[in-house]
């Protein structure tokens, strides 16, 4: 009884804790298979869309090759686009940070860790929720970041949409497409935050049956060592 | 050393009976004899014991082997980590556009911290590689300063393409790039002068006579990519002595 | 071999040292899951040595170069990333094997008499740990490294005095830069992991001078055989080498689980705020230390004065320091037979897990009751045990351990 009445006045002394909750836009997540296939397309849909202004200096294009499986000639034709691209440096723009920043107001960060440090769930709804807003110096706003500096360069794909969501215009992909297309773009992100994700998933399972054998052989051990302790 | 004790033996258990509270009620009341950690017969039980022995024994060493495999397989990874790393491996080559070079021209690139002249010759500056032969120290590379295929005049794979760590052999100054004949001095038909001491190479870095520098100057190792619009510098040649 | 042996042995002490640490050292019988956490503080000790080593042959303590090294490391180091995560997942596993082995001595009572000595060792190798951590924190130089470094040399920078002279020696700067992460890297890789040698071969012997306690707060060597050994012990080698073993055994799949799949522990164990570099310009949006500090840190918010709160964080830090002459029962040191002890014990855990939690929050009035409560709560337990344990009912304690 005695240990109900202290249980009653910790739980209420800590309820006000209830309280305290999370505020921000709703996030949406992503549902991809995190594997070489998918990883490889949103590779080159970001060459394609997005590898004009964002570096991924940390990732050296050879890596695609050998970490990704993708081909010596996908990697020279459709990503290793800014000039100077060598197979063994980093993939970096030739913009300059200077003319960025006259142009869009800041430069386009590199986005090597931009999935660590926003979230895999940010990315993709924020690749989603572009829409038209006049007031904005580009003419578009995001619900994620709201007076983003960046442009809807996704418009062409995804068509342009007001604020409440309603079609202004009709995009050149089907909107399951265009969704598939972002889901593709952020595990390629996600990838590129630590793209020792893929390693240590094919080598997990090996590590822990060894040591699940080795736990099981101590176990053993020790029980035949303590047989004569009582 | 041990002391028997049996079941029921209370001369030293009775005070502990009497000591038991409730929370004691599944106390085994066997204090037993105090294991002796290590093979136990005791009377009838001895071939038990031998089983055990075996048993514990043969426990510990694979209990042991399968530690120091897995010891052994962990390190692997920690010693390759202090490999060169991907960004010396990619310091390590330097790629040289060759399309900005027109004849005559040269360019210096930066590789491994040394310096590479890449010179474009003109058929003049190659006729000319011809005629100072008598000059030389070493006009036909017998000292091997150079990858088997510069072992000629030009020192090159392709004789308007030399490629060439720009040091001096005598004590490691860049020397200056002289390709206007006549400068030097009277009979120069171009090369490289050192300023630090005067020593004196032609249009191939090979060495002239009675000057301070010993040997003709290195060609790395480096290949043609790109159709040949670029040149990759990829490592000394291992014979070769820069200076 | 055994030949061998003798010669060394005639030049140093190597059997008798393993005979009286090892095969004729005797332990208790009935250790129970509490007792594995010492061998596991060990262990990761060793760990964090070898990983920060090989993670040392790449890292570059200099302000526009060391977050770009960490990176590189991870990026371009042959296995980098692998001797990373073991060094963060090792860093928080540190703490919370050495709160489970703390904790088991709040349990039984292993800090009373004739251990004292080994308990208060114990805890100033605990608040080495805690400034290793800190130092540590600060050297990969992302946004919360540097912010985490200006609040706590701020702190010390509030000691009267010398306060303002002590956080420049610890700056080097005049704010955090280049200076400081060379003087943290020299704290984090020599002066700490050095002392911590020493302070834990200090604690084995101080243990191997009065021997181990145990789950029912006995002393083994009152009763000994006519061998001179404790009739309840057991000599550790081979029977807690091997049960050590088997622990190991167990901690390295959960560790690994955790370093294979789930490295930064969403936050938890890596910030995300860290993963932007370092910019003196832009302090993140809340500032809280890493999960093993908050419970301190939600105290430090709980009082409205900047002194006073820090008094209080140093008092609440060093409280456990006195434990051993503020338990005055005189009959019982486990918690097996004091089922008072045990409830206060239970509400002193549950205290600090909610002021971890409320001080991993961003800082909010809503929390300031909740926190102020359990931080009565904390510090209740260290000044009512004197009283408590001299008036509370207790079970009458055995002759003989149980198993």
């Amino acid at each position: 009884m005695k240990k109900l009445l202290f249980l009653a006045l910790l739980v209420l002394g800590a309820a006000p804790l209830a309280a305290v909750a999370e505020s921000g836009p709703q996030l949406m997540t992503p549902h991809y298979h995190f594997d070489r296939p998918t990883i490889r397309e949103g590779a080159r849909l970001f060459a394609e869309h997005c590898f004009s202004c964002h570096s991924m200096s940390r990732i050296r294009y050879n890596r695609l090759e050998t970490d990704l499986g993708m081909s010596a000639k996908t990697l020279k034709q459709d990503i290793m686009l800014p000039s100077g691209a060598q197979l063994n440096k980093g993939m970096v723009v030739t913009m300059r940070p200077k003319d960025a920043t006259k142009w869009f107001g800041v430069a386009p960060p590199d986005l090597s860790l931009e999935a660590r440090y926003r979230g895999v769930d940010w990315i993709y709804t924020y690749l989603m929720s572009f829409y038209r807003d006049p007031s904005r110096p580009t003419g578009f706003n995001n619900h994620v970041f709201p007076k983003v500096a960046m442009p809807d360069v996704l418009a062409p794909l995804q068509g342009i949409r007001a604020k409440d969501g309603s079609v202004i215009e009709k995009g050149s992909v089907s909107p399951q497409v265009f969704d598939q297309d972002m889901q593709y773009i952020t595990a390629w992100l996600q990838y590129a935050s630590d793209p020792s994700k893929l390693e240590r998933d094919s080598i997990g399972p090996w590590v822990i049956a060894f040591l699940v054998v080795f736990t099981i052989l101590a176990y053993a051990l020790k029980r035949a060592v303590w047989r004569d302790v009582h | 050393m041990r002391v028997e004790r049996t079941p029921g033996d209370t001369s030293r258990g009775a005070s502990n009976i009497q000591n038991r509270g409730i929370l004691m009620a599944n106390e085994d009341q066997d204090q037993g004899e105090r294991p002796d950690g290590g093979g136990s017969s005791h009377g009838g039980k001895a071939a038990h014991g031998d089983v055990d022995k075996g048993k514990r024994q043969f426990l510990a060493a694979a209990t042991s082997a399968v530690g120091v495999a897995g010891v052994a397989t962990l390190a692997v990874p920690f010693v390759k980590s202090l490999e060169p790393d991907a960004s010396v491996a990619a310091a390590a080559t330097t790629i040289a556009d060759l399309t900005k070079v027109a004849p005559g021209m040269q360019m210096t690139v930066s590789w491994q911290d040394k310096p590479v002249i890449i010179v474009h010759r003109t058929p003049e500056m190659l006729k000319s590689l011809k005629e100072v032969t008598p000059d030389l120290a070493d006009p036909n590379c017998e000292v091997p300063q150079q990858p088997p295929y510069a072992k000629n005049i030009y020192r090159a794979r392709k004789p308007e393409w030399l490629v060439m760590v720009r040091v001096c052999t005598h004590l490691c100054c860049i020397p200056l790039y002289k390709p206007k004949p006549g400068t030097v001095e009277p009979n120069w038909d171009g090369g490289f002068h050192c300023p630090c001491h005067g020593s004196l190479y032609d249009l191939s870095g090979r060495v002239f006579k009675d000057v301070p520098a010993p040997r003709n100057m290195a060609i790395p190792e480096y290949e043609f990519i790109d159709d040949g619009s670029k040149v990759k510098i990829t490592a000394m040649y291992p014979k070769a002595k820069l200076c | 071999m055994s030949g061998l042996l003798a010669w060394v042995d005639r030049r140093f002490p190597l059997t008798k040292l393993v005979k009286e640490s090892m095969t004729e050292y005797y332990a208790p019988k009935n250790f129970n899951f509490w007792y594995f956490f010492g061998s596991l503080a060990l262990l990761v000790f060793v760990i964090q040595v070898v990983t920060g080593i090989f993670l040392l042959a790449h890292y570059q303590p200099s302000a526009s170069k060391a977050f770009g090294s960490i990176q590189g490391i991870m990026y371009d180091v042959k296995w980098g990333w692998l001797i990373r995560y073991i060094h963060t997942t090792g860093a928080s596993f540190f703490f919370i094997v050495i709160y489970l082995h703390m904790l088991r001595g709040y349990l039984y009572g292993s800090f009373r008499k004739p251990r004292e000595l080994l308990w208060i060792i114990g805890f100033v190798i605990y608040i080495c740990l805690m400034a290793e951590a800190y130092f540590g924190y600060v050297l990969p130089y992302g946004n919360m490294s540097y912010w985490g470094g200006q609040v706590i040399t701020s702190i010390v920078g509030a000691i009267p005095y010398i306060g303002t002279w002590l956080a420049e020696l610890a700056r080097g700067s005049f704010g955090i830069g280049t200076p400081t992460l060379n003087r943290f890297m020299a704290f984090h890789a020599v002066l700490v992991p050095g002392l911590l040698a020493v302070l834990v071969l200090l604690h084995v012997v101080a243990l191997h001078e009065t021997g181990s306690n145990n789950p029912d707060g006995i002393e083994i060597r009152d009763h000994l055989g006519p061998d001179g050994k404790p009739l309840d012990g057991i000599p550790f080698h081979p029977y807690y080498t091997v049960k050590d073993v088997f622990g190991v055994g167990v901690f390295l799949i959960v560790f690994s689980l955790v370093v294979l799949y789930a490295p930064t522990m969403h936050g938890l164990f890596i910030e995300t705020y860290n993963y932007i570099p370092a910019n003196p310009l832009q302090t993140p949006p809340d500032v809280t230390p890493a999960w093993y500090l908050a419970p301190y840190y939600a105290m430090l918010r709980a009082i409205p004065n900047k002194e006073l709160g820090i008094l209080t964080l140093f008092l609440a830090v060093v409280a456990p320091f006195f434990l051993p002459w503020l338990d005055r029962n005189p009959k019982a040191k486990s918690v097996r037979y004091r089922p008072v002890y045990l409830v206060m014990v239970v509400v002193l855990v549950v205290s600090m897990l909610v002021l971890g939690w409320i001080g991993m929050q961003p800082a909010s009035p809503k929390l300031l009751p909740p926190a102020r409560f359990f931080l009565v709560l904390y510090f209740g337990f260290f000044v009512l045990l004197p009283f408590i344990s001299r008036i509370e009912p207790t079970k009458p304690v055995p002759d003989r351990v149980r198993m």
